[in-house]
């Protein structure tokens, strides 16, 4: 990877040009022991780290301080991230399949390319997020604020908006077929969505 | 490497600072106002501000420079040769910009402006209004949207998938995600 700006050195391991994961000595492929590093994170103390293809699966990460870390490719399947801290963290490719991020703050947070299938985003403030190509089947972004969020090519079917503000929001091709768009605010860009069965 | 985004109030622009954590030298990637978080940033982290690079001149890009350029001594670099009615140092595609130890390569991304320019370092690009977060900048011409498509193809999406994207307006991407789900190239 090279320069950063992140809290990271090169990983030790011979012949890796990864970046070593903050907090440790490797990145996560060359990590002896996943679970002694998962422990030792502290929730509060992650801003700015390089956690790239972590393990976090179930992990609770309530109110967690993550703003502007490194996540990319990381599995997060059911993990609580309610009330965390994500602004402008970098979540690309990241599985987030059934993790609860209630009221967490996400704006300018980069979702491109996530699964979030039946994540829990409800009251989170996703504005200027950035969600392009992720796949959300019946995710729940019910009371969201995604203000001049990009969710251009996502899979949003059967994800649920209502009561959301989606004021400039840019659903360019996005599937929303069987979508529930009730009590949407603000006008939306949804020019080549699939709105086949979505509910307004 | 220092980095740190701002979000102004021109047009919701985005104006970048990169620092050199060996030297402190500092680059201003675009500027649409003055605006005192930038300084503070600079301050905080003891930077000493050597360069704006304009990635092309439009007002929600330019705004601020009269300020900065009243408050340091700097060398403005633009595509066109000229930001916000101020000279400035042309700047072509394969030109390097030194920033302390940090070195970028200036890439040709014309489109949006005939002279609009991008900036790559080692992990992260700066695209002004070229590429967005799922979208592109707007052409006044079929013409332009196409060649727009191809500088992006070309220059951009050569560059590492896990390569940061920090465009001018809105969120961040990376390469990997454009490449693979910008619905203008997908």
């Amino acid at each position: 990877m090279g320069s950063t700006h992140y809290h990271a050195e090169q990983c030790s391991a011979a012949g890796c040009d990864k970046n070593a994961l903050t907090g440790a000595a490797r990145c996560w492929e060359h990590l002896d022991d996943h679970g002694a590093f998962v422990a030792s994170l502290d929730p509060q103390r992650l801003a700015g780290a390089w956690l790239v293809g972590v393990d976090l699966s179930g992990a609770d990460l309530k109110g967690a301080n993550l703003a502007g870390a490194r996540l990319s490719g990381a599995t997060l399947v059911s993990a609580e991230l309610v009330e965390a801290d994500l602004r402008r963290a970098f979540l690309d490719g990241a599985d987030l399949r059934g993790a609860n991020l209630f009221g967490a703050n996400l704006e300018f947070a980069v979702l491109g390319g996530t699964d979030v299938s039946e994540a829990i985003f409800r009251g989170a403030d996703l504005r200027r997020a950035n969600l392009v190509g992720a796949r959300g089947h019946h995710a729940d972004f019910s009371d969201t604020d995604l203000y001049y969020a990009r969710p251009g090519n996502a899979d949003f079917e059967g994800a649920n908006f209502s009561g959301a503000n989606i004021m400039r929001t840019i659903f360019r091709r996005a599937n929303l077929k069987d979508a529930i768009l009730t009590g949407t605010t603000g006008a939306a860009n949804f020019e080549n969505a699939n709105l086949e069965g979505a509910r307004r | 490497m220092i980095f740190g985004s701002f979000l102004l109030d021109a047009n919701e622009s985005n104006a970048f600072v990169l620092g050199c954590e060996e030297t402190r030298e500092a680059l201003l990637v675009d500027v649409g106002d003055a605006d005192p978080r930038i300084e503070e940033f600079l301050e905080q982290h003891g930077l000493r501000l050597t360069t704006v690079f304009i990635t092309h001149d439009h007002y929600d890009h330019t705004g601020g420079l009269d300020h900065v350029l009243r408050e340091h001594d700097v060398e403005v670099l633009s595509g066109r040769g000229a930001a916000g009615g101020r000279n400035a140092r042309r700047v072509r595609h394969g030109d390097e910009v030194r920033i302390g130890q940090l070195t970028g390569a200036v890439l040709a991304t014309p489109g949006h402006t005939p002279d609009s320019v991008s900036l790559a370092f080692p992990g992260l690009v700066f695209t002004g209004d070229a590429l967005f977060a799922g979208s592109v900048g707007g052409t006044t011409s079929s013409a332009n949207a196409r060649q727009e498509i191809e500088h992006i193809r070309k220059h951009i999406f050569a560059l590492p998938d896990e390569c940061e994207i920090h465009p001018g307006h809105g969120p961040a991407s990376t390469v990997g995600v454009e490449r693979q789900h910008n619905p203008f190239f997908v």
